[in-house]
Formats: C-alpha cells, sequence, structure tokens
C-alpha cells in the first residue's frame, strides 16, 4: 500500500502548464528520488503535494489513505507530511529552539487561549516538550546554539536546523527539496548520513528532490525523473541513469553529423 | 550594565523562588506612586500616570498583533473607541444629556461586555488581514479605525460633537473609584495584569505561531499552523486589550468622552510607542508607551511662534521622530533589551562551562 500517490496531479500558471498529468506512488519506508532538469516542475510538484499549491481541477492526491487534494497545507501537515524547503525558510529571528518547537506546533494539546486560562498547565507541556526537542536537537548537533537567532547560523548549520524543524513535526513522510544545494561535496556526505540515520531512527518515508546526481543515485530505492512537468522515467537508479529519455531530457537530442554540418555552414 | 545586571540578577533569583515575585514586587514597588507624585510634583501627574496605565494597555494589546505576528494594523485606535463607547453608552442613566443612549446597566457588566463587543469588532478589522499585507492592510484597517470616529462624531445617540457626559464611576461596595489616585489602583492593575499575560501567549505555542506567521507565512502553514485562524486570534487577543483600555477610559475621573481622543493622531502616537519599544519586545512596548506618553503630554503646548502666529510643532515632532527612529533604531528599546538578555545569557553559559571565570575575562 503506497503511503503517497498521485493521479493525473496537473497545475498550470495562466498559459503555462507547470505540472501535466503526473501520477506517483511511493512505498512506505523508502527513499525516492525525484530528478529533472531546472524548470522541470519539481518545486512545483512538491509545492502541490504539501498544499501550497491548489491542484487544478481533475487531479487527486492522497496521504496516507486520506484524500488530501486541495486541503490546506496546515491540514495536510497535520496528517503528517512534513517538508524542507530549498531556500530554507527558517524564522530568522526565533531562536533555535523556537524553530524546531514550531515544528512540533500541529501536537500542541492545549487549546489557543490555554495561556489565558490555564497557564500551569501551557508551562508543564510545554517543559516537556522542550526536552525532547532539546534531545532533537543534541542529535543533530545544533543544543550548544539552542538560543542564538536562527538567522546567526551558518550555512551548514541553517541547512540542518531546517531539517530538524521538519523531523520536530514527528512526519510519517519527510520532503526534501534539494537539502544539498549550496554544500561542497563533503558536506553533502554527512548530511545525506544525517538523514540517513534521522529516516531510521524515525521510520520515515523520504522523497528528495536533488541536483546533485551522485547524492539521489546512491540512496534512493526508486527514482522518478521530471521534464517539461511530466513524468519521463521511473525505476531504479541503473534503469533511469540508462534511460535514453532522461539522457535527452538532461543532454539535450543527439544531432546527427550532417545536421551539424549544416548548422556550421549556416 | 553593572547596575542593570546586578538588577537583572536579583529578579531572577526572585524568580527562581516563585514565578510570580518579580510581577508582585513590582506591584508592590508601584503602590504608593500617586502619594510620591502629589508630594513632589502635583495631582495632575496621577492623572497622566493613568492615561499612561491606559497606553500600556493599548501599546502592549497593539504589539501582539502587529510585533508577534507582524500584521500592519492602523485601526487599534477604533477598536479602543468602541470599547470606550459601548462601556460608556451601556453604563449611562437611559435620558441623559443631548440625545445620548443609555442603558443603565451595572459598570461590572458593562466593561466585560464592552471588552467582548470589542474583541468581535477586532474580528473584522482582522478580516482583511487573511488577503491583504503590509502597506495595503494598514490601508484598510485605517479605514475601518477612522469610520468608526466618524460614526461617534456624528452620531448624536453617541455622544456626536458635545461628547458623552456624566459616565458613572465603578465602585466596589460603598468605595466609589472616582479619583485620579483611586482610578490609579484600576487602571494600574490591568496594565500589570495585561503584560502578564501578553507574555503568557508570547511564551506559549499560540506566541510561537504568531511569531512563525510573522517570519514566514508559508513556512508555518507548512508546519501545520492555520494562518487565518491565528491570523484573527492575534487581532481578537490584541481587541480584548484596546476594549479593557477604552472601556477603562470611559468611566475614568472626570467621565468625559469625546471622538477626537480616537484620531489618527492618536494612532500614530501609538505606533510610535510599538516602533519606539522595538517591534515584538513586551518590555520595549511599555518602556515606549511610558516614553511617548510623557512627551505627548510635555510637548502638546509647546507652540512657536513665526511672524507673531502660533505654530503648534507636536504633531510635526512626532512625525520626524517616527521617520528618524524607523532609519536609525529600527529595533528600539527592545533591540537593546534583547542584546542585554542575551549577553547575559551568554554570559551565564560560559560561566557553567568554564566555572566563574568568564566574567573576569
Amino acid at each position: 500500500m503506497a503511503l503517497l500517490e498521485t493521479r493525473n496531479l496537473s497545475k498550470s500558471f495562466g498559459g503555462l502548464q507547470a505540472i501535466n498529468d503526473v501520477s506517483l506512488k511511493v512505498e512506505p519506508n523508502t527513499v525516492h528520488g525525484l530528478i529533472g532538469p531546472n524548470g522541470s516542475g519539481k518545486s512545483t510538484f512538491f509545492n502541490l503535494l504539501t498544499g501550497v499549491y491548489q491542484p487544478d481541477e481533475g487531479s487527486y492526491i492522497e496521504f496516507d489513505n486520506v484524500d488530501v487534494t486541495g486541503k490546506p497545507a496546515h491540514y495536510i501537515a497535520g496528517q503528517g507530511l512534513s517538508r524542507t524547503f530549498q531556500l530554507l525558510r527558517l524564522y530568522g529571528e526565533l531562536s533555535v529552539l523556537d524553530n524546531v518547537l514550531v515544528g512540533y506546533h500541529p501536537h500542541t494539546k492545549y487549546s489557543p487561549f490555554a495561556p489565558f486560562f490555564n497557564g500551569a498547565e501551557v508551562r508543564r507541556q510545554d517543559q516537556i516538550v522542550k526536552e525532547e526537542m532539546f534531545e532533537l536537537l543534541e542529535f543533530i548537533g545544533l543544543a550548544e546554539h539552542a538560543e542564538i537567532p536562527a538567522a546567526e547560523l551558518s550555512g551548514g548549520q541553517r541547512r540542518l536546523l531546517a531539517l530538524g524543524r521538519a523531523i520536530a513535526m514527528r512526519p510519517k513522510m519527510l520532503l526534501l527539496d534539494e537539502p544539498g544545494a549550496g554544500l561542497s561535496p563533503v558536506n553533502v556526505d554527512s548530511l545525506m548520513d544525517t538523514i540517513m540515520t534521522l529516516k531510521d531512527r524515525y521510520n520515515l518515508t523520504i522523497v528528495v528532490v536533488e541536483h546533485i546526481l551522485k547524492v539521489v543515485m546512491s540512496t534512493c530505492e526508486t527514482i522518478s525523473v521530471l521534464d517539461h512537468g511530466q513524468k519521463i522515467s521511473e525505476g531504479t537508479p541503473e534503469f533511469v541513469k540508462n534511460d535514453p529519455a532522461v539522457i535527452e531530457a538532461y543532454l539535450g537530442r543527439e544531432m546527427a553529423d550532417e545536421d551539424i554540418r549544416a548548422a556550421m555552414d549556416a | 550594565m553593572g547596575i542593570l545586571s546586578s538588577v537583572a540578577d536579583f529578579i531572577d533569583s526572585l524568580a527562581k523562588r516563585h514565578r510570580l515575585l518579580p510581577w508582585l514586587l513590582a506591584y508592590a514597588l508601584l503602590l504608593p506612586l500617586p502619594f510620591v507624585l502629589a508630594t513632589l510634583f502635583n495631582e495632575y501627574l496621577i492623572d497622566l500616570a493613568n492615561r499612561i496605565c491606559l497606553f500600556i494597555l493599548l501599546a502592549v494589546g497593539l504589539n501582539i498583533v502587529k510585533g508577534f505576528c507582524g500584521q500592519v494594523t492602523v485601526g487599534h485606535i477604533g477598536l479602543y473607541a468602541i470599547g470606550a463607547v459601548t462601556s460608556a453608552v451601556l453604563a449611562l442613566e437611559p435620558g441623559g444629556f443631548g440625545g445620548a443612549l443609555g442603558f443603565g446597566w451595572p459598570i461590572w457588566a458593562a466593561i466585560p461586555t464592552a471588552v467582548l463587543v470589542t474583541a468581535f469588532a477586532g474580528l473584522i478589522v482582522g478580516l482583511p488581514s487573511v488577503r491583504l499585507e503590509g502597506a495595503y492592510l494598514a490601508l484598510a484597517t485605517l479605514g475601518l479605525g477612522e469610520s468608526v470616529r466618524i460614526f461617534i462624531a456624528v452620531t448624536p445617540a453617541l455622544g456626536s460633537s458635545t461628547g458623552l457626559m456624566m459616565i458613572p464611576s465603578p465602585s466596589i461596595g460603598s468605595f466609589v473609584f472616582d479619583s485620579f489616585t483611586s482610578y490609579y489602583y484600576l487602571v494600574m492593575t490591568a496594565a500589570i495584569i495585561g503584560i502578564y499575560f501578553s507574555f503568557s501567549i508570547l511564551r506559549s505555542a499560540t506566541g510561537r505561531a504568531f511569531q512563525a506567521i510573522r517570519e514566514d507565512t508559508i513556512a508555518a502553514s507548512v508546519n501545520g499552523i492555520n494562518v487565518v485562524k491565528y491570523k484573527l486570534l492575534a487581532f481578537v487577543l490584541s481587541a480584548v486589550y484596546a476594549g479593557l483600555a477604552g472601556a477603562l477610559f470611559a468611566h475614568m475621573p472626570p467621565g468625559y468622552l469625546h471622538h477626537n481622543n480616537f484620531t489618527v493622531i492618536e494612532m500614530v502616537t501609538l505606533l510610535l510607542m510599538v516602533v519606539l519599544g522595538g517591534i515584538g519586545n513586551v518590555w520595549g512596548g511599555v518602556i515606549g508607551a511610558i516614553v511617548v506618553a510623557i512627551a505627548y503630554d510635555q510637548t502638546k503646548d509647546l507652540v512657536f511662534y513665526f511672524m507673531d502666529r502660533p505654530i503648534v510643532i507636536q504633531p510635526l515632532v512626532f512625525g520626524l521622530s517616527m521617520v528618524l527612529l524607523v532609519m536609525f533604531m529600527p529595533r528600539g528599546i527592545g533591540g537593546w533589551i534583547e542584546d542585554f538578555q542575551r549577553n547575559r545569557r551568554f554570559i551565564r553559559r560560559s560561566e557553567e562551562r568554564l566555572g566563574g571565570t568568564a566574567r573576569n575575562s
């Protein structure tokens, strides 16, 4: 039984068909890669899944046996679907600890009015949650920076915090939007190690969008390839790597010798 | 810095014994203020202290929606007006002066009702925030706030140009809060409780949700925060503060209410308090309210003569200081407070690690 399934998912912005009829299944406890050239619709696809954008008529998205098509983002998050952003979108002025506490928000048990009527209960529950979040920060190595504003972290630490905030939600599935962007190869490797440890520790299913093909090839069980908003290939890394459609999408169509000669003569 | 640190250390040690001790101490220290003011200066300053307490309530409330949640609202003074007029009209005896409405309710029923009515009005002022942001939201809320004032100004039943007079004073048993000094205890208590609850909100999941919306709305929604619900909640909570401040203002001696108290100038003054205080910082907002209210009071009669013509320079001074503040002190007093607190935490952590030598090195 697939944890996430999309059927005929489409999204157009005016005349531009950003996502065109994509059907995709993600099995539980796997790492599923999503690759494609720039502008192929990978980020739009994530935004549709998480409710940041609303899909077009006729689309269907099911997560954990619940129809989440067209539902607002906070509802989908409450179902256990968490994500990171390519540009991180951390809460810069909030402390590192507060960032992960916001990530925990869907599990808050007291009502928004509780601070007025039941301050003791709010403090008691927050204390428990804070200890739990501190453990998470220790695990990703940010515990000693817990009180500084997120904006003051280094680039690599910020990526870790974005990951920690997404994990704090205790999601069933985690969508990673280019987790390695802007990191050096060494840091990418250690980040991927962290991600895989987190996957085992928290029993996650992961969908990862990545430009660095090496990362996707070595960690993903299944890879789907998008181009111009359409799914052009899907399979094991080995299969996708050798699929002519994928090579064409990435490198362009091979030109016949006489075409090249004609182009040079002109 | 040294004195500040020892004061902060002292407050910390009190808070360690019981969470409420610093608050009770502050309350106790504020109790003799009217007598100090009356002895050293004059009675008038007690009235000023009362108005400062109301401005603190307003500023702390505005800070919830503007500072915590990042929604630029310029309609807050309209909510203040709604709270004031509702409570006044409910408490006035029927058949008062100049066709003013009156229902003759007991005051302790009128004030909570006014707060509820204002909270509902706050919900309406907040509705544009679902679709609008930044300057557009400011414009929409400004329109709502100003239309409330104009509505009051043209409706004889709500006082119109003469204002509402003889608004009764609250009483407990036979004790009537009808003097500056007695009323001080009412508004000062309200202000302290208001500040306390503002911290309670800030330090709960509710406050964190507000701040997340301010920092990044899309990330907040993906983190499971119902953005529409929390934005409206911020408006309602800040309206509760405005409604309470308004109701207390209506019954304050001499029990007179005029729509001139709710103009755009008042709104700018209120914004100046929050901006000077540092957006999002509760204590900054409180200090901003005190400083600006005193400055406002002291410069109100400041007239400058140009070729024998009087020119009232207060609005110019306030407008200019707003521009200068935003340019050169964007984080306000709250920025200093936050830096100070962070330095202290850093020193404390370093001391824990190094065993008490960090302060000397």
